[in-house]
């Protein structure tokens, strides 16, 4: 049982909408799962199947061993989850939601609830209606992140966190992951991923695009390279001649290029004799990965190259 | 729902009309979002006018027999609940439709244009649907305007067609045109005091509180000062906008005048909300905010509901209680007036036949209440499932059951403790004035027998929940529809009022006591509400 979540072929449908259309998913225990993909793709979806709240139309989902639909109440004892847009009570103080919460699940640590709405610098006094849309996501992030719990189901936890909490967040969830807890983090945020994520799945239309590490998806795109050399149009020849070297450009002394992973170690070796003045090597971006998934969505949007040989890495 | 503001071509620049530009593109919207809403009540208020009217022709054809209505609606008990009485020396059925039928067609009105205001006013404000159209080029005042022109909008359609199937009816068509234009006045005269509320509260549920309270205001000050004095003679009676309506008298004295004083209470009403409205700040009210605990003591769903529910609760049981109080004052009245008509003895038989008819309908009438709050604490977990808090709760280790039950058991004991103290009340303030202390228990017990039919409401009501959520709409329609049953059942055509679970119910005191009837509604209420249970357990959440 080293998968915490198992999700295979997945179809979940609303009327004519197919949200899920086979969807795969596999999340290890004790991993920083980053789940991405744009505004409906089908990442709530797949979290409220995983929480029993929506029922499957086909496939099959495992959370921890158990069946999310009958197994509902047991496994949620060992899951805590964030939506990501918040409602709470509007008569409840933040306070009251938190403990209220915290009883339902069966008791919560006070020094470890009292620690967290300090460093998310809550005030818990406020009722729930009059709490701005970050502070009402830190309400459900103080609750869940005080129980003691597995598995956190993360959907979208950090819309409206300024840039401060933010980073608070992410310390508190390598905290988590530390302590050999396992976190499926859906997000649009990238970088919060990055940073986050020891592997990620890019879903697609309800279909899982990408899955794997960061380190094995970066292998599958271009790192972006600019080297300073002696005579740039030599190195331009000589690069240009590599297999998976591309778009290899000069500007003035420097030689720019993209290179497909797998052919790096032969790139370097071409640039030894070169007389390297200066290097520059920038590893795809999860953003780089992202858009590259979305690349024909974009160009239908009108938004640029991005397409097959096209790059948005590039040098800045 | 989805409304959506229609693009519109660049503004012509000269249009901004200052605190009301952009109201009539917000007008459109609303009316766009509530043209169902506004279709329903036109139709089922006016269909069930018309019946009522053809009703009473049919069931007291001639003088005689409406004589005798009349005598028995000169009594407080019916005053209270009725009409001031104009014409009841000469009780034509056009007296009687305007005398008791006219309050009953004022009051959902008027609670539906309250309603229209608050939603259009402070819901769209809370949920920032409000901050997005303001930012758009609307003048402050815009939105007060759209809302209650929604409000009047809705108002006129049910008078309109109220008055045109009206028209098919034997009645005179000036005096229907004045009950209708009554039943306008009255409701926009309360809308716009809510308007008015809206802007001192912080919140849509505060706001519809104070709109309802204004209304049971109107209501009681009315029942007072038709009480004291009939044919408006009392001051009280003149302060309540159902008042105003009343004393135009249609088909008796059919005069205008009485309407002018409504269509004043608007203007001011308009005039002080825009006032205020350009004092407050978005999203807040003039009164402030109190701080909330900063740790909680809730130790569960009981415990959250109770929360929730409390003002709820606790407003539908004083209402409930202080009716079945002021039933049972007015039961000497009753003796009196029966003793004091030999014609209505002939009628209905002995005194206490006659008192204990009457408590046999109040009975229901608080059984009615009790089933309408009901309706609204099921109503509230399907609010809480649509807005997501559902969901994070069934995402701690709480079952679907649990959940929903935890609601249903707040509900079940606050309708039994709220018959119980109205029945308790009614039989005590009976007692008293009847000085036979044998009605606490008679009375008690002949409110406490309607409890299952309120239930059987509650387990219908679990059941769309469970099984249809998005038809929970109709779930007010049929406690209206239980509604208008238990008070007119009478006057309506034989087997209206078969879907009715108060129908299988015994009518006590005056029918004996009939366990079966009563274990066969309570039966079918937990049978409807478990299978309610078992189908919210098995569909996916909302939201």
């Amino acid at each position: 049982m080293s998968d915490a979540i198992t999700v295979r072929g997945l179809v979940k449908t609303f009327g004519r909408t197919r949200a899920l259309d086979g969807l795969d998913l596999v999340v290890r225990t004790g991993e920083v799962h980053g789940f991405l993909g744009p505004n409906g793709a089908g990442k709530s979806t797949t979290i409220r199947v995983l929480l029993g709240l929506l029922r499957p139309d086909a496939g099959e989902a495992r959370l921890l061993g158990g069946d999310p639909w009958s197994d509902a109440v047991a496994l949620h004892r060992r899951v805590a989850y964030v939506p990501g847009d918040v409602t709470l009570w509007p008569t409840l103080s933040g306070g009251e939601s938190i403990d209220l919460l915290g009883r339902l699940r069966g008791g919560v640590d006070p020094a470890r609830r009292d620690a967290l709405v300090e460093r998310f610098e809550l005030d818990t006094r406020v009722k729930g209606r009059a709490y701005s849309k970050g502070n009402r996501q830190k309400v459900a992030l103080v609750a869940a992140l005080a129980a003691d719990c597995e598995l956190l189901l993360l959907d979208e936890p950090t819309a409206g966190l300024d840039p401060l909490m933010e980073a608070v967040f992410q310390e508190v969830v390598r905290e988590a992951a530390d302590q050999g807890r396992t976190v499926l983090l859906s997000s649009h945020i990238l970088a919060e991923v990055e940073a986050l994520a020891d592997r990620v799945t890019i879903i697609r239309q309800g279909r899982a695009a990408l899955s794997g590490s960061l380190a094995e998806l970066r292998s599958l795109t271009r790192t972006s390279v600019t080297v300073g050399v002696g005579d740039a149009d030599d190195a331009l020849r000589r690069l240009g001649g590599l297999a998976g070297v591309h778009h290899a450009r000069r500007d003035d002394g420097h030689v720019t290029f993209e290179v497909d992973g797998p052919a790096l170690p032969g790139v370097l070796t071409a640039l030894a004799p070169l007389g390297v003045s200066s290097l520059l090597a920038h590893p795809p971006t999860l953003e780089d990965l992202f858009l590259r998934q979305y690349s024909d969505e974009l160009a239908g949007l009108g938004l640029g190259p991005a397409g097959g040989d096209g790059d948005r890495a590039g040098v800045r | 729902m989805t409304a959506v503001l229609a693009p519109s071509p660049a503004p012509a620049p000269s249009r901004s009309a200052g605190a009301l530009a952009g109201t009539g593109g917000l007008v459109r919207l609303a009316l766009r979002a509530d043209r169902w809403t506004i279709a329903v009540w036109a139709v089922a208020v006016a269909y069930l006018v018309r019946t009522s009217v053809v009703g009473f022709a049919a069931l007291y054809p001639d003088a005689q027999a409406r004589q005798a209505r009349a005598t028995l609606m000169s009594s407080p008990a019916a005053t209270a609940l009725g009409g001031p009485g104009y014409g009841l020396d000469d009780y034509t059925t056009g007296a009687m439709t305007a005398n008791e039928l006219g309050l009953w067609i004022m009051l959902p009105v008027a609670i539906m244009a309250v309603l229209a205001v608050t939603r259009h006013l402070r819901a769209a404000e809370e949920d920032g649907r409000l901050e997005l159209v303001r930012s758009q080029p609307v003048g402050r005042s815009a939105p007060v305007v759209a809302g209650l022109v929604a409000a009047a909008v809705a108002t006129l359609a049910v008078g309109a067609a109220t008055f045109a199937l009206l028209l098919t009816t034997e009645l005179d068509p000036a005096g229907s045109a004045l009950l209708c234009a009554g039943v306008v006045v009255a409701a926009l005269v309360l809308a716009s005091a809510a308007a008015v509320g809206a802007q001192l509260v912080g919140h849509a549920r505060t706001a519809n509180g104070v709109g309802m309270g204004l209304v049971g205001v109107a209501f009681v000050l009315r029942a007072v000062g038709d009480v004291q004095a009939p044919e408006s003679g009392s001051l009280w009676s003149w302060l309540s906008p159902f008042g105003w309506s009343q004393a135009t008298a249609p088909y008796v004295l059919d005069r205008w005048w009485p309407l002018l004083l409504g269509v004043a209470a608007v203007a001011v009403n308009l005039a002080v909300a825009f006032a205020l409205v350009s004092r407050r700040d978005l999203g807040t009210g003039l009164l402030p905010e109190r701080a909330g605990r900063a740790t909680g003591r809730l130790g569960g769903l009981a415990g959250l509901t109770w929360r929730r529910q409390r003002t709820s609760i606790l407003a539908w049981g004083v209402a409930t209680a202080l009716c079945g109080a002021l039933i049972g004052l007015l039961a000497d009245a009753v003796v009196e007036f029966a003793a004091s008509d030999p014609q209505v003895l002939q009628l209905f038989g002995e005194t206490d036949d006659v008192l204990d008819g009457a408590f046999a309908v109040y009975a229901v009438f608080l059984g009615v209440l009790a089933a309408a709050y009901a309706g609204t604490a099921v109503g509230a977990a399907r609010a809480d499932e649509s807005s997501g808090r559902a969901a994070v709760l069934l995402a701690l280790p709480v079952a679907r059951t649990r959940w929903l039950g935890a609601q249903l058991a707040v509900a079940v004991a606050a309708v039994l403790l709220m018959l119980l103290a109205a029945g308790l009340l009614m039989g005590g303030s009976a007692a008293a004035t009847l000085g036979d202390a044998d009605q606490v228990a008679r009375l008690t017990g002949a409110v406490l027998v309607t409890a299952p039919a309120a239930l059987l409401v509650l387990g219908l009501a679990v059941l769309v929940l469970g099984a249809w959520p998005r038809a929970f709409p109709l779930v007010w329609a049929y406690v209206a529809y239980v509604g208008v049953m238990g008070m007119f059942a009478a006057v309506l055509p034989d087997g209206a009022d078969l879907l009715s679970p108060f129908r299988y119910l015994p009518r006590l005191p005056a029918e004996g006591m009939d366990p079966g009837a009563v274990l066969a509604v309570t039966a079918l209420a937990v049978a409807l509400g478990s299978a309610g249970l078992v189908a919210f357990r098995r569909r996916d959440t909302l939201a």
